[in-house]
């Protein structure tokens, strides 16, 4: 009987373990999705973070890689399609992800990234311009780079400054000019004739306004994430004289009581005459001439003039502007002249020790001297000039090579006429140019030379006495200096793009 | 009989279970409150960072002749107090200097957000353990500083920054916290680096060079605390973040 109720009561208990045991489950269950759910939800707090602070970082490289082509010396390098650019042209820097078609200029079609702020700033649609494609160079070695989509590269107008909002009046005239392209003038004067450096609205620029660009990068992240940021630059050029690029001389000296050795052959020419790409041609022939020997200061009392005419000598082997007349037009023999067109940065210690850093600062290689054409860095060439920058003494004796470039050294450079250099030699600090050997090489393009420092390395106050000699032995000491603008031109950069502006443009998501 | 033994079985494993997910729970919720805390300070270096690395657009250089409304462009990066717009303060740390604004723990940046409204003024300024965020649009011949203090332009920003705690809160987290304040003295939530001849230096040091449109970066630290102590130990739990901005426009 009692086995028979207990039997009867293990069967009314069959299955309770398995509720109990469903019911644990379903509870764990429950507090595991707690969990998971929460976790996931700081998840997405930190990825939406991540995302946006990669979006402003791949659109900062596609600024920088716009910025870095535009440099002539890059290996990558974009070339304005005039210039100035006119605003019918648009260049693009695409950088599509794999299988993907990036077309900013097709605006028609939203899966293409196509470029709608262009219209806001300019009031046209891309479509309608001229627009050349790049293809982005971030990708290296198959390695996806930075997610940037597309970087422009276009002129600017006061109206395009203000991104479709409202422009900025640079000139102050009251209008806020949307067809005029601007350019950016270091040596602006203001009516009453104080300096103002700035960008400037005008059509026909002058010799020292150079254009200023507008760089616009956008990236686009997987998730949807994007950001538009914008550079206004203007490529940064060393300019000597106010009148036009380049200098007004093969060989300048600057300062006071300057002076100037020649070796006094027939071989030795100091040649203001134009010298015309491609540079390996030495031939003379007809073009702009520049001065010969060029001096920056004129009082009564100072000594440049009579020291250099001292000598400068035969006259027959210095020649250059002023043209003499009467048909046909040939150079001046005993061609030294006092350069009145100076900019005035490059009569001063402190505006020269400006421009020496603006060079270092951009230049392809800085070496400590005193050193040797050992120390130059490899890769230079005719097609790819380099801008080497020496601080202190540079010894070329023995150095039977060619450089390309520009070359700046700040304490005494000893040339080797067996070295030929095909660009710019600046001898800018201790300002002595030292030569006493005999050679076949030359210098292609112009030479400054301008002592700003005291021998402890203190600048002073006013330019001190430079100093050229050449004095090599024999009737064989070089070819000299001849002047050759398209080298030199080419040699003065731009050194770079410098920033004029940054800002972050606001985008509807 | 089963029935009971299971059920004891069920609850004994039902009481582990929750003691576990109690302590867990704490520990969640002490964590959570930190990673947020965490979360709200990223995210308020990244604005004050983005802030300051576009400030100074328009400059003065842009123009080639500037406007009589001086609110069309920026005069400087940073904007100063006193003699704003005048004569320029020298930026020190700790009281030193001549600068109310920019300092340890207040900064007003001149930019065009590109929002229509102009050039505005931003500024941070953490005032007891709030820091707070105020644009207003720049005025022709305007203060920065009473602009930005009228009344409705001042917002939280973030809350619980304990850069500059009170004595007995300084005490109090010095003690849990000896490295996080060396010293034992406030942090400056901002600290700047100046543009010299001889290249950027602690603005404080530079001299001259030490006035608001030299300022190049700007060095953001801050010290959040979580809005409720450890659930276990009761303690004050702090994170400190840091950041740096790093001004691309031009000084003028």
């Amino acid at each position: 009987m009692k086995s028979r109720a207990h039997f009867k009561k293990a069967r009314c208990e069959h299955g309770a373990a398995l509720l109990i045991a469903i019911f644990a489950l379903l509870l764990i269950s429950v507090v595991a999705i707690a969990l998971i759910v929460s976790s996931g939800t700081e998840t997405s707090l930190a990825s939406n973070y991540r995302t946006s602070t990669s979006a402003y970082y791949a659109s900062l490289a596609g600024l920088e890689e716009g910025r870095g082509r535009l440099l002539p010396t890059s290996l990558n390098y974009i070339p304005l399609p005039a210039n100035p650019m006119p605003l019918t042209q648009v260049i693009y820097i695409t950088n599509p992800a794999g299988g993907e078609v990036v077309a900013p200029d097709d605006t028609a079609n939203p899966t293409t990234y196509p470029d709608t702020q262009y219209k806001q700033e300019f009031g046209v649609d891309v479509s309608s311009r001229i627009v050349t494609k790049y293809a982005s160079v971030s990708p290296v070695a198959g390695l996806p780079g930075p997610v940037y989509k597309w970087v422009r590269i276009n002129a600017l107008t006061e109206k395009s400054l203000g991104n479709g909002v409202t422009g900025v009046d640079v000139n102050n005239d009251g209008d806020v000019d949307p067809f005029t392209p601007l350019f950016y003038d270091p040596a602006n004067r203001t009516l009453g004739g104080a300096m103002s450096p700035g960008l400037v609205e005008t059509p026909t620029p002058s010799a020292t306004a150079l254009q200023a660009l507008e760089i616009t990068s956008f990236s686009v992240l997987p998730n949807g994430s994007e950001k538009m940021l914008q550079y206004l630059v203007q490529p940064l050029v060393e300019f000597p004289n106010l009148t036009g690029q380049g200098f007004t001389a093969a060989l300048t000296l600057a300062g006071n009581n300057v002076q100037y050795t020649g070796p006094g052959t027939n071989s030795f020419f100091i040649n203001g005459q134009d010298h015309q790409c491609p540079p390996a041609v030495q031939v003379v022939t007809a073009g702009p001439m520049v001065t010969a020997i060029g001096y920056t200061v004129t009082s009564g009392s100072d000594s440049s003039s009579g020291n250099i005419a001292a000598g400068a000598v035969p006259a027959a082997n210095y020649l250059g502007a002023p043209l003499t007349t009467g048909p046909p037009p040939g150079p001046s023999t005993g061609s030294i002249a006092f350069l009145n067109t100076m900019n005035g940065n490059w009569l001063t210690p402190t505006g020269l020790d400006a421009v020496v850093q603006d060079i270092t600062n951009n230049a392809d290689s800085v070496i400590t001297g005193p050193t040797t054409p050992g120390s130059f860095p490899s890769g230079m060439s005719a097609t790819h000039p380099m801008t080497i920058v020496v601080n202190g003494d540079l010894d070329m004796n023995g150095w039977r090579n060619t450089g390309y470039g520009l070359l700046l050294v700040t304490g005494t450079l000893h040339y080797d006429p067996d070295a030929t250099w095909e660009g710019l030699v600046l001898v800018i600090g201790q300002g002595n140019f030292v030569s006493t050997r005999g050679g076949s090489g030359g210098i292609d393009g112009a030479v400054f030379v301008a002592k700003t420092r005291d021998t402890s390395g203190n600048l002073l106050a006013n330019l001190g006495a430079s100093s050229f000699s050449q004095t090599g032995p024999g009737s064989n000491v070089g070819r000299g200096i001849n002047y050759n603008s398209c080298l030199v031109n080419s040699a003065m950069g731009p050194i770079t793009y410098k920033v004029l502006a940054f800002k972050e443009i606001p985008l509807a998501n | 009989m089963e029935l009971m033994i299971a059920t004891a079985i069920f609850l004994v494993i039902c009481g582990a279970m929750f003691g576990l997910l109690q302590l867990s729970q704490q520990k969640y919720s002490s964590e959570t409150q930190l990673s947020g805390a965490f979360q709200e300070t990223r995210l308020a270096i990244d604005q004050i960072v983005r802030d300051f690395n576009v400030s100074g657009y328009p400059a003065r250089s842009l123009f080639s002749a500037l406007p009589p409304d001086s609110s069309q462009y920026t005069l400087s990066p940073v904007a100063w107090d006193p003699s704003y717009a005048v004569s320029p303060c020298f930026v020190g740390t700790a009281g030193g200097g001549t600068c109310v604004t920019p300092g340890d723990f207040d900064l007003i940046v001149e930019t065009n957000l590109g929002n229509g409204a102009g050039v505005s003024w931003i500024r941070y300024q953490l005032i007891n353990t709030t820091l707070y965020r105020a644009v207003v649009p720049k005025t022709a011949g305007g203060d920065p500083v009473a602009a930005t203090s009228a009344a409705g332009a001042m917002v939280p920003f973030l809350t619980n920054v304990m850069n500059n705690p009170s004595p007995a809160q300084l005490a109090l987290i010095v003690a849990n916290y000896p490295g996080m304040f060396p010293g034992g003295l406030p942090q400056p939530v901002f600290k700047y680096t100046c543009d010299t001849a001889a290249g950027p230096l602690p603005c404080p040091l530079a001299g001259n060079d030490g006035i608001p449109s030299n300022i190049r970066n700007v060095d953001v630290a801050l010290i959040v605390m979580t809005r409720q102590p450890d659930m276990q130990t009761q303690q004050p739990k702090l994170v400190e973040l840091n950041g740096r901005g790093r001004r691309v426009n031009p000084s003028r």
